[in-house]
Order: C-alpha cells, then structure tokens, then sequence
C-alpha cells in the first residue's frame, strides 16, 4: 500500500517525574486505513493517543502530521487540531448546547462557516450516525451511547483527516456498545482513516488493517488482525489476548 | 406617626439601598471574573498576588474599608469624599473576592474532559472560555450569585454610618425624632427581607433549575 501517510510518531516518549509512560514508540497511520491498538490498562494507549492528537506534546519524540513535524516547525497546533478527529473515553459533550449546537460550534468558530452551513454539516454528521431525530436534545437527555455518537459525529464535523478514538465504549453497557461500534464499523467501511484503542475484539477483526499491542510503554507486535488474534509473536500479547478472549 | 406613613418614610432610602448594593454588585462581578481568571490561569506571582486580594478582602470587616475610604483616602482623592462612592467601592472590592470564590469554583467545576474535546477542535483558548467554559460557569456560579446579592443589599447598611440616606438611615432618623425604638427598625428589617428574599431566592431557583437541566 503506498497512500499517503497521515499522521505518525516516531521514537515518542514520554515521562512524568521519574516514571515512563512511553518509551520509544513508532506507528503512522495511512489514508484511509483503520488501526486498533489493544494493551493492558497502563501501558500508555490512551498518552500516545493524546500525543498523537496534539493534546499534550511528547518528551522527546515527534509527531508528524501529512509530512511536517509538527513541534520542531512550530506549526498552528489549534489548526493541525482542527484536522485531527478526536473522541474520548467519555462522550464530553459540552452540556450547555443540544446535539446539534455540539457539533456546528468547530464548523462556525474553527472552520468559519456561517450559521446555515454549520447546521446543514451538523444535520448530514447526525444522520451519519442515525441521531438526526435527536438533534434538539441536550446531553443529559441523551443515552451514553447516542452520546458517544454525538461526540463521533462532532469531530467528524471538522471533516478531519484522521479519527482518533480513546476506548470510545469503556463506559457503555453491551447494548450501547454495538451502537458506538455499529458506527465505528461504518465509517471504516467509507475509507474513514481511523486510529481506534478498543477492547472490542470483533470490530478489530471485521474492519481493522492492523492491530496492535501495547505493553509497558512499547509497542510489541503489529500484525494483521487474524494473525494477531490467532498467532501473537510476545508472550506478553498472548496472555493479554487469551485474558482478553476469555480463554483462561 | 402610623406605621403606614413610618413605612413611607424609609421607603425614601430604599433608592440607595438598591442603587449601592447594585453598583458594587456590578464592580464585583467584573473584578470577580477577573480575579477567577487571574487565580486560575496567569503566572504563579500575578496568581498569589489575586489569592492575597480575597484574603485581605475576607478577613477584614467592609466597615473597616468603608471608613477607611471615606475618612482616609477621602482627603486625597476626590470621589472619597463621597460616603455613597466610598460604600459603593469599599462593598465593591469586598464583593469582587467573594465572587472570584464563587466563579473560581464554578469554572473548576466544569469536566476537564470538555476542554480536552474542545482544544481537540482547535478552538482557540478564549474561544474555549467564551463558548465552552463561562456559559456554564454562569449557571453553576448562579446560586452563590443570588447570596451575594442578598450579602450586598444587607452590608450595604453600613454606608448609613458614613451618612448614606439609605433604609437603615431613615429608620434610625424616625428613632432619633420620635423616640420610635421598635416600629422603624422592624419595618426597616422587613424591607430588608422584600429585597433580598425574592432574588436570593429566584437565582437560586434558576440555578438549581438550569444545572438539573444540563445535568451539570
């Protein structure tokens, strides 16, 4: 494959006081590809998440977004942002706006668009994740799930280049989950490039390129999903997938 | 005199009482927001500097400031000279810290996490403040709003020490002239409770309404 490569961290650490949260890492992300990157709770997803979406920078490191190192050139860190899609644990919608409001406010403020274009983008991200009935509802009246949604369809509002998404299910119930995941499932399908922490193994095997493994601030292992589930090359993945897949 | 008529002639402080509670409720307000701000976010020393202002401003009587105003600085700058300006700052300045309790509070109230959703939208930080973070930040800060209004109508009893023709003044002068002890102090206090009660009251009411609404 030779799509240009979006978003990538090379050789990313990261420490607080005397403890290393990342320890060297390397990945990059192409256009249109979906990655998955699994590993115990710890081990520095969710940090390099929050790095490669410019939300803290690293130790030592760089991140390079579509070609150019996006620190050492002093790039527009809100602009760049702005390009990076991304969605947390927790839905964090802002509590104050409806649905709709959440998802027009990036396109008016960020993007300069006007009141009606904002909302027309706003309407099209809603249906996207089938919530367009929901559109005048607040947070607090919405279900975790439809919430998780909202949060998708807001940064996908920004029609960024790359989607980053932190565990977006961790605090959803089952039912919930397949909501979130349903979507997730359907943007991989529309080429969405998508860099995905999940747990949830059978999205990864249906629409991830590559999975993989986390442990200790270091990636150990990237392989194809069916490899990686079936065949994991560290003793360290093995334990965790097994664990994981509720083989032991 | 009848009671009625008694009431009639307090009611002629309530324009003080009102105007001075209201006035320093508004240099509070802003001074309150920019104290938050200064607490929260600007450098270490600008930061204690606002911290030292609301202890100073908390541990010492307003009726200290009052006097200190209009008696002390009054000889120096002009607008001192005045008892109702020197009541109007002195509240005022007591007020902004009070409030900058309150609104620090409300800001840090607000999840981290919705900051984080809004920097990963490449909002700006003053679009963050102005569209993410102070119009909730309001909502919270709404009750303790309503008692501070209530704090100020109250306090602003001590400007009649001064000589500000307020309600307490012209309760103390229907004392004074017709050896009335009782009469003009109730009603005085009754008025008091007219003032404050409602909008205490009805920011309360909001606030609760508003946070129940947005679940904040």
């Amino acid at each position: 494959m030779s799509s240009e490569t979006i978003l990538e961290g090379q050789d990313i650490w990261k420490i607080y006081g005397s403890l290393e949260v990342l320890r060297g890492v390397n990945i990059s992300i192409r256009r249109g590809q979906t990655k998955v990157i699994i590993g115990p709770s710890g081990s520095g997803k969710s940090t390099l998440l929050r790095i490669l979406g410019l939300l803290e920078p690293p130790t030592r490191g760089r991140v390079v977004f579509k070609g150019r190192d996006v620190y050492s050139e002093g790039l527009d860190l809100a602009k760049i942002r702005s390009k990076i899609g991304f969605v947390f644990q927790q839905p964090s919608l802002f509590r104050h706006l409806t649905a709709l409001e959440n998802i027009k406010l990036g396109p008016k403020l960020v993007l300069g668009m006007s009141e009606k274009e904002a909302e027309r983008r706003a309407r099209e991200m809603l249906k996207l994740v089938h919530l367009e009935e929901f559109a005048d509802y607040y947070p607090a009246q919405l279900s975790g799930g439809q919430q998780q949604r909202v949060a998708i369809a807001r940064a996908l509002a920004m029609n960024p280049d790359i989607l980053l998404l932190d565990e977006p299910t961790a605090n959803l119930d089952i039912e919930l989950t397949w909501e979130v995941i349903e979507v997730m499932e359907e943007l991989a399908r529309k080429g969405i490039t998508m860099l995905v922490v999940t747990h949830e193994i059978p999205f990864a095997r249906e629409v991830a390129d590559e999975i993989c493994f986390i442990s200790d601030g270091v990636i150990q292992e990237c392989n194809e999903p069916e490899e990686m589930i079936r065949n994991p090359q560290t003793p360290r993945a093995r334990i965790f997938l097994k664990r994981l897949l509720g083989e032991v | 005199m009848s009671i009625v008529s008694d009431l009639f002639f307090i009611l002629n402080g309530i324009t003080a009482t009102i105007s001075i509670s209201f006035l320093s409720f508004g240099i509070g307000f802003l001074l309150g927001i920019l104290l938050a701000f200064i607490r929260l976010y600007a450098p270490k020393p600008a930061a204690l500097l606002g911290d030292a202002y609301v202890k100073l401003f908390l541990g010492v009587p307003v009726l200290v400031f009052m006097l200190l105003f209009h008696f002390g600085f009054g000889q120096f700058i002009p607008l001192f000279k005045s008892a109702y300006f020197s009541s109007v700052f002195a509240l005022g300045l007591r007020s902004g810290a009070y409030q900058s309790q309150i609104f620090k509070a409300a800001i840090n109230s607000i999840p981290r996490d919705q900051l984080l959703a809004a920097r990963a939208l490449g909002l700006t930080d003053s679009q963050i403040l102005r569209h993410v973070v102070l119009p909730q930040a309001f909502i919270v800060a709404l009750p303790g709003l309503g008692s501070e209004i209530a704090l100020l109508i109250k306090d602003s009893a001590y400007a009649f020490i001064l000589g500000v023709l307020d309600i307490t003044k012209y309760a103390d002068i229907l004392r004074a002239a017709y050896r009335e002890f009782v009469t003009p102090y109730v009603l005085a206090a009754m008025l008091y409770i007219v003032l404050t009660f409602p909008i205490a009251n009805y920011l309360d009411k909001l606030g609760s309404r508003l946070k129940k609404k947005y679940a904040l």
